[in-house]
């Protein structure tokens, strides 16, 4: 049966990271409250390190941050820090299937197969990497859950908050290659553990364009909004931002 | 997939072992461990908090998913498992004993008689 949803198109819109943060919750919030389920999606301003809920900010090099000009944020889903701004974020909000298929497992199977089908219409080749035990600090040295890589490289990460019988996931389609990675803006004992995460960073993971694959924003966004329609069968109802976002809603971090 | 007999059980998937002087062990029961996967992190609720039945009280953090917990019961926290702080992979482990989450001191010890009994609770499970 078809359902609507809600599709709130943020690609380009001037949004600070934590504002981007209190988008997702208040997405999930309005979920809770009875709204249609909804696919937000949004790019970031300039490059931001999020981090997950329980990460320490003593994971962060905060004069590396401020010297190159990074944002930090914490988001309010789990996993590890992941570096944003050449990429496309989606956030699905909706409520949370009963019995097996809301599982943690099973929904990010459920999701993985959404950004599956839209990476092919971009001509990529993906496959869902399941978990790889724990990951360091940055979260796209490890693949857990259901992130994708294609050839053994990672090319989308997502995380989830389960809340109210509600679900939010949210996740980053590399587009291009940053000038910085995580590499350069987490603490590490040594510069020997830096260079060795910059190492397993760039040998891990890929981007759209190194890909030869097409990655200018519009287009990747509209093949994620096309395959989240085809394949879990919904129509839009259009709206721009999300109503209500107030920085005082933003994110606190922990640690 | 395992169902003690000596503990009572809520819709969200949380399990209460009545101890003596009106206070209760809580955990997430056996289902819940296995359908959010591996636990990498619980974010304790402080003692003293006080806690109102079916509200959040904690969360847990598995395969990049954030979870929360809801209080099985109303009542004053008055004991964490500290030990899940190095080994939160207890919750998988052993989900009805060194997995335990916290212990309430009761404000009605009536309200217990609520709960599903492991029976009822299968049963819910199943149906799932």
């Amino acid at each position: 049966m078809t359902r609507t949803w809600r599709l709130v198109d943020d690609v380009g819109r001037d949004l600070t990271a934590a504002e981007q943060m209190a988008a997702d919750v208040v997405l999930l919030d309005d979920v809770a409250r009875g709204a249609e389920p909804a696919l937000r999606l949004y790019t970031w301003r300039q490059p931001t390190l999020t981090l997950g809920r329980f990460q320490p900010r003593d994971d962060v090099d905060e004069n590396a941050c401020a010297h190159l000009g990074v944002d930090v944020v914490a988001r309010p889903t789990g996993g590890r820090a992941l570096l944003h701004g050449a990429d496309v974020t989606y956030a699905v909000a909706m409520p949370r299937p009963e019995g097996r298929a809301g599982t943690v497992a099973e929904l990010y199977e459920r999701l993985a197969a959404v950004l599956v089908a839209a990476l092919a219409d971009l001509g990529v080749d993906a496959a869902v990497a399941h978990g790889e035990g724990r990951a360091g600090a940055a979260c796209f040295a490890a693949a857990q859950g259901a992130d994708l890589r294609v050839r053994g490289r990672k090319l989308c990460g997502s995380a989830q908050l389960q809340r109210d019988g509600c679900v939010l996931q949210h996740g980053s389609l590399r587009c291009e290659p940053l000038p910085v990675t995580e590499a350069d803006v987490l603490r590490f004992p040594d510069d020997r553990a830096r260079a060795a995460v910059r190492e397993r960073l760039a040998a891990s993971t890929v981007t759209l364009a190194e890909l030869g694959a097409p990655h200018d924003v519009a287009t990747v966004a509209s093949a994620l909004t096309s395959a989240f329609a085809r394949t879990l069968d919904v129509t839009w109802r259009s709206s721009v931002g999300v109503e209500g976002i107030a920085k005082s809603r933003a994110v606190v971090v922990h640690g | 997939m395992e169902f003690p007999d000596d503990v009572r059980y809520t819709r969200e998937h949380e399990w209460v072992r009545v101890e003596g002087g009106g206070r209760a062990r809580v955990g997430i029961t056996d289902y819940a461990q296995d359908a959010l996967g591996d636990v990498v992190y619980v974010q304790l609720p402080d003692t003293g908090t006080n806690a109102v039945a079916n509200s959040s009280v904690c969360e847990v953090e598995s395969t990049k998913s954030v979870s929360e917990v809801y209080a099985p019961l109303t009542g004053t926290v008055v004991e964490v498992n500290d030990a899940l702080a190095q080994t939160p992979e207890l919750v998988n482990q052993d989900p009805y004993g060194d997995g335990w989450l916290f212990v309430l001191e009761l404000a009605d010890a009536g309200e217990v008689d609520r709960l599903l009994d492991a029976t009822a609770y299968r049963s819910f499970v199943d149906e799932q």
